[in-house]
């Protein structure tokens, strides 16, 4: 239970992660005055959940995967793993550094109100959206995959 | 109205971020590719994946310093810098998913 327990944490602070990329996304289009606060406080937590996400899928893909991983690639959907999970762990460091990067674009590359600090903020956070789609459904396929293991034994 | 400069660390940190990502992918196939340095690897922190998470952060703050310190935003505006984030994006994306092509035989999920 204690390993599904670390996996679905994973999941849903990367979805919260991507939700609150997006949310500051929507910000940051109808950027004033009022709202400049929100943003810090977005960037911050899109970070904060990125780096979590990061920490605990990285301790369960060190520590329990291999289980899995036997699962999946003796099974009929072996690519699940040798593709999408070898592309997703090694995609996942620029989803990070993006995660990282991000408050610094909204701190420091003030102010907002101009174009094109504005389109920057905007750029970083539509690629940690798609880059986080990616992940959610390479982390389904993967899971998938143990299924497809499973059943064929 | 005139955009005003970037600060120095949005543009040193910009311009990490597009580098290491390269980096990254550029890791992968030399490690992937040879066996004495994934052996290196998982010797250094007891899995490959740890090993190069913790070069690929050390160097993302050590090089976001280095560009800091070069005061890239009195050459690059924001825009600029979006461009080279997204290719450095684009391209470890294009480098590590064509890397592992070889590996997605979609035949095997006909048997299903």
């Amino acid at each position: 239970m204690f390993v599904q327990g670390v996996m679905m944490v994973h999941v849903a602070l990367g979805v919260i992660g991507i939700m609150f990329a997006v949310a500051l996304f929507v910000d940051v289009l109808n950027v004033n005055e009022g709202n400049i606060e929100r943003i810090k406080k977005l960037s911050l937590a899109v970070a904060v959940l990125i780096v979590l996400a990061y920490i605990i899928g990285g301790y369960w893909y060190v520590v329990y995967y291999g289980h899995d991983r036997d699962i999946i690639k003796a099974g009929q959907w072996p690519w699940a793993h040798n593709y999408f999970m070898e592309v997703k762990e090694h995609l996942f460091f620029v989803m990070l550094l993006l995660g990282i990067y991000l408050p610094i674009a909204v701190y420091r590359n003030a102010p907002l109100m101009e174009k094109e600090k504005r389109c920057l903020v905007l750029g970083i956070c539509a690629l940690i959206v798609v880059l986080g789609f990616f992940m959610e459904g390479a982390g389904g396929i993967i899971g998938k995959g143990v299924t497809m293991g499973l059943m064929g034994r | 109205m005139e955009n005003s400069p970037m600060d120095k660390y949005a543009a040193g940190f910009g311009m990490s971020l597009a580098v290491t990502s390269v980096l990254n992918a550029i890791i992968l196939v030399i490690k992937e590719k040879n066996d004495a340095v994934m052996s290196a690897m998982k010797a250094a922190l007891g899995h490959h994946w740890t090993t190069h998470g913790v070069i690929v952060i050390i160097v993302f703050v050590v090089l976001g310093f280095v560009f800091s310190a070069m005061r890239l935003e009195t050459k690059f505006d924001s825009h600029r810098m979006l461009k080279y984030i997204i290719w450095g994006v684009i391209i470890c994306g294009v480098i590590t998913a064509g890397f592992f092509m070889s590996n997605l035989k979609l035949a095997g999920a006909m048997k299903y």
